[in-house]
């Protein structure tokens, strides 16, 4: 199998450049960043080999020491795990905008641990994604929460470790629920393989396997923030640092949701019972999340407040698409965890941007800063506009596709609330664009200051122009998505 | 005969390019009026060149990229996306060249200019959308495109009213999209190139709601009562904005929205089995006459004209649910009427603003005799609504009168009628006001408005006159009309 080692490095390498940032950067700590943008071009560049082969081969797999299963650890790379693309995306740019960043934002002595724990957490998703086996999946997710739980920590601010302590204490439960079901699983079938478990479920009492599904369910809808789970978020994401929040709310939240495309993986394939009443509670709470986080969102004057809850919203739009159970919806679910989590990157690393440049954070002293920082200001609105949903942006096809997949489905109310949802969702992205363009300045001195730092404008620019492209090239994200949710669903004759 | 083209993706793209020039050139005034106008002139050019063969009978089509197998985005030059299309481009030039007089002393030019770039190039989206979802497309970005132009003067006024117009033509987006997805599923396509794509199959009662839904999706921007709301109040807008976008481009793309669902969606022969085209009929003929009757009570000039452009939009729009040949021609046709009277007056009343500072029709005393060309084109485009013959306003009545007498509804020829007895009753008096009513003793001495406000006011009032008295000659707005209406009742 040529070339079959990527899939390790994907995840060795980032773990060990981790393991040595702070040891190389004791001396100096500003060569953190460096070191670790360059551990990650590596597996950036892994990435990218192995998308190319998914695409052109299908799906794949690899035996760690080259042991089979059951009893050997398998990595699978299919289609799904293309997730890694948006994954290593986002990293990357976070990585090159925490540059700067950093610098202004954290004590010196803390950098090195910040680029550790950033490559630790990317590390444990890209694990996450490529996992053949459920219990190195729930190991993958403990690696990347605890990160994530002590980079919202990490300025070192009261606040900060308040809001990373509410994040844990909601995490840890989600944790235990998930060991929880990885147990039951185990138990029933003895194995942790995928492949393994979809076949062996087929002949295993349905009760017990309901019970770990609802525990999976759970504790994959905490880390995604599916209202009424999500009060840990909205602190969390606000808190951290900005590129920390653009991997937080673009990524991490998207591997709750990561999970549950797993779980019906294994239950479509072992069609061991009806999923209706999943599909139809998690299609309500979808709904129920949309309109919700857009209400909470509406009232927010804090900028990453505001789009902290906008969030939820979207992790509503997906589990939406998820829970109508048809194909267009949940191809709509699965565009949208890629679209999301760029479009919402573009957001906060903009949002930090203009933070760092002019330190403040909210709408009404930001007024007027359309014109002192024109870039990172047209970025944010692409940025609004994407998450609206309005065309030619990436936002309309999830939209779009979901609705299709509502009225695929026969459920034409579920389309109407997605629909309105989203005017919802407008109406505070317009009172901030109204802000910045549209008003007077509340303090003069705004228009004084520049644009932020190159290192971290490119990555705001580069992002902006994938929202526009992702729009109009729908068909690249889709082309990996298709075929993975026509095998999805084949099994029950979608 | 249909050929693949890259023109009907072209006359978008160069607007587009050019309005992000306009962006870049800032403050460096000479720029900006380049890419500007040179939008308008190449825009115009792309699309006049297609006309000859549309008349002909030729479609143009380029299919730009297909997300899934029958959804896409796609262009496609019929006969009613032309005329669609030459009305706006046209209107577009000579708007432009009057903007860059009107703003001389206003802020934030290179925002204005550009979305006014960004705004034409949308508008020919939708002329030459193939599809339902490129219709969609564009028809959203036209409403963010013009956000900016809508609260341009940045008062709270001007910030009132874009909220207002974001709540009424987003929520009508919703609809169409709505609509759009529902098509999608009953029909399997969602194109426009054939007369009709749904059938009963899908049932009596669903197919009614759709067509609700899109009526209310398109009618907002048509501003059909009572969806009418946003009109009046986005006239806080600068004058060549409120000309160009809520006479022509938007108004009108909600009217071209509500023909190509009317006889591209579901088809003439469809909606006559439904029977519920008579009710937009009557919605439309009741926004024709109350619309004229409020006209009546306004004494702000722009607020005025908002009231008469909203019940001119129906005009269309009754035009459309009539259903008989003539009828839609009379419809069509107006597309292109309505806009260059409308855009005349626009003109006139941004003209006289700009000069004298007057904005109410009770100070317009003697004006005829300050600003004798500028009224003189504002008389020719009044006549026309009045529907007075060889001005353009006689062709639409003509034809809709004859439209509606084939339906045998004689109700509709009584609305025509009063309609245009109350745009007499509300246009006259302007005229007898700016001619002959000088104070005693004053001597009102000759001071017209800038050239380049003036000239383009003078080339719409005679084009108003041209579309009256040669209205049959080939090549004229007719002509085209006449080739879209023959393929929608296929004869």
């Amino acid at each position: 199998m040529g070339g079959g080692q990527w899939p390790v490095v994907l995840i060795i390498t980032p773990l060990i450049g981790a393991a040595l940032t702070p040891i190389l950067a004791r001396r100096r700590p500003q060569i953190a960043g460096y070191w670790a943008l360059f551990v990650f071009s590596i597996v950036t560049l892994a990435a990218g080999v192995l998308m190319y082969r998914v695409s052109t081969q299908g799906p794949f797999s690899y035996y760690m020491g080259g042991w089979r299963p059951p009893l050997g650890i398998e990595l699978r790379f299919d289609e799904f795990s293309a997730s890694i693309g948006v994954i290593c995306l986002i990293g990357w740019l976070s990585l090159m905008f925490s540059l700067a960043y950093a610098k202004h934002a954290l004590p010196e002595r803390r950098i090195p641990y910040y680029f550790a724990l950033v490559l630790l957490c990317l590390g444990g998703m890209n694990g996450f994604a490529v996992t053949g086996d459920i219990f190195n999946l729930f190991v993958f997710l403990e690696i990347l929460s605890l990160s994530g739980y002590a980079l919202v920590a990490i300025t070192g601010e009261r606040i900060a470790e308040l809001a990373a302590f509410k994040y844990l204490v909601m995490g840890a439960i989600s944790s235990l629920s998930i060991l929880l079901a990885v147990g039951f699983m185990y138990a029933l079938t003895g194995t942790l393989n995928m492949t393994d478990l979809a076949m062996r479920l087929r002949d295993v009492e349905p009760f017990p396997v309901a019970v770990a599904v609802g525990a999976l369910t759970l504790g994959f809808s905490v880390k995604a923030a599916l209202l009424p789970l999500h009060i840990w978020l909205p602190d969390a994401h606000s808190i951290a640092p900005s590129p920390v929040s653009a991997i937080l709310s673009g990524l991490v939240v998207k591997i709750g949701v990561l999970g549950m495309l797993r779980m019906y993986q294994i239950l479509y394939k072992a069609q061991i019972f009806d999923l209706s009443a999943l599909n139809t509670t998690l299609m309500w709470l979808g709904a129920i999340s949309i309109v919700l986080g857009a209400l909470f969102a509406m009232v927010q004057e804090d900028i990453k407040m505001m789009l902290a809850y906008s969030t939820i919203s979207n992790i509503g739009y997906i589990f939406m698409g998820l829970g109508l159970a048809s194909k267009y919806g949940i191809i709509g679910a699965s565009v949208h965890i890629f679209n999301h989590a760029l479009i919402k990157a573009t957001l906060f690393l903009g949002a930090g941007a203009l933070i760092h440049q002019t330190g403040y954070r909210n709408l009404e002293d930001l007024r007027g800063v359309g014109k002192a920082m024109p870039i990172t200001s047209a970025a944010i609105a692409i940025g609004a506009i994407s998450i609206v949903g309005i065309p030619p942006t990436a936002g309309f096809l999830c939209k779009w596709y979901i609705a299709l997949g509502a009225i695929e489905a026969g459920r034409l109310f579920f389309a109407v609330t997605l629909l309105f949802g989203a005017l919802f969702i407008f109406v505070y992205y317009i009172r901030m664009l109204n802000a910045f363009y549209f008003m007077p300045p509340a303090h003069p001195e705004i228009l004084d200051v520049g644009e932020a730092p190159v290192t971290m404008l490119i990555p705001i620019v580069v992002l902006a122009m994938l929202c526009l492209l992702m729009g109009i090239f729908g068909r690249i994200p889709l082309s990996f998505i298709e075929p993975a949710v026509t095998n999805m669903l084949a099994p029950i004759g979608g | 005969m249909e050929v693949v083209d890259i023109r009907p993706l072209l006359a978008p793209v160069v607007s587009l390019m050019c309005g992000f020039l306009v962006f870049f050139s800032g403050e460096r005034a000479w720029w900006r009026r380049f890419w500007s106008i040179a939008a308008a002139i190449v825009n115009l050019g792309v699309v006049y060149s297609m006309l000859p063969g549309v008349l002909d009978g030729v479609i143009y089509k380029f299919a730009l990229i297909e997300f899934t197998p029958g959804i896409g985005l796609a262009f496609r030059v019929d006969a009613l996306g032309m005329f669609f299309a030459l009305v706006s481009s046209s209107l577009w030039l000579i708007t432009t060249v009057y903007a860059i007089g009107y703003m001389e002393s206003e802020h934030e030019r290179a925002r204005f200019f550009g979305f006014f770039a960004l705004c034409v190039s949308t508008t020919i989206g939708i002329a030459f959308a193939e599809n339902l979802l490129t219709l969609f497309l564009f028809y959203e970005m036209l409403t963010i495109c013009t956000y900016p132009l809508v609260v341009h003067e940045e008062t709270p006024e001007a910030m009132k009213a874009g909220r207002k117009y974001l709540v009424y033509t987003l929520v009508g987006g919703v609809f169409v999209l709505l609509g759009t997805a529902v098509t999608f599923q009953w029909a399997g396509t969602l194109t426009l190139s054939q007369t009709g794509i749904l059938d009963m199959s899908a049932g009596r009662q669903g197919l009614t709601l759709l067509f609700v839904a899109f009526v209310i999706g398109f009618g907002v921007k048509a501003a059909i009562m009572p969806l009418h709301g946003w009109l009046p109040s986005a006239m806080v807008a600068p004058a060549p904005v409120s000309a160009l976008l809520h006479a022509v481009a938007v108004v009108k793309a909600g009217a071209f929205g509500i023909l190509r669902i009317t006889f591209c969606v579901f088809g003439v022969e469809l909606l006559q089995d439904l029977g519920i085209a008579i009710w937009l009929a009557a919605v439309a003929s009741f926004t024709i006459v109350v619309a004229s009757v409020i006209a009546l009570t306004q004494n702000n000039f722009k607020r005025r004209l908002a009231y008469s452009t909203i019940s001119q939009l129906s005009y269309i729009v009754l035009g459309a649910a009539l259903l008989t040949p003539l009828a839609a021609l009379g419809a069509i046709v107006h597309i292109a009427n309505q806009a260059f009277q409308k855009i005349t007056m626009f003109f006139v009343a941004g003209a006289i603003q700009r000069t004298t500072g007057r904005t109410n029709i009770d100070e317009l005393a003697g004006i005829g005799y300050e600003m004798p060309y500028t009224m003189g084109a504002f008389t020719v485009a009044a006549l026309g609504f009045i529907g007075i013959p060889l001005t353009a306003g006689f062709i639409t009545k003509w034809y809709l009168s004859l439209g509606a007498m084939e339906t045998g509804h004689w109700i509709f020829v009584v609305v025509l009628i009063t309609s245009s007895v109350l745009n007499a009753a509300y246009w006259l008096p302007v005229i007898y006001m700016a001619f002959f009513k000088v104070s005693p003793g004053v001597r009102p001495h000759v001071k017209e408005a800038h050239w380049t406000l003036l000239v383009p006011t003078i080339v719409c009032a005679i084009y108003v006159i041209l579309l009256g008295s040669l209205a049959e000659v080939p090549g004229m707005p007719l002509s085209l009309a006449r080739t879209a209406v023959e393929f929608f009742f296929g004869s």
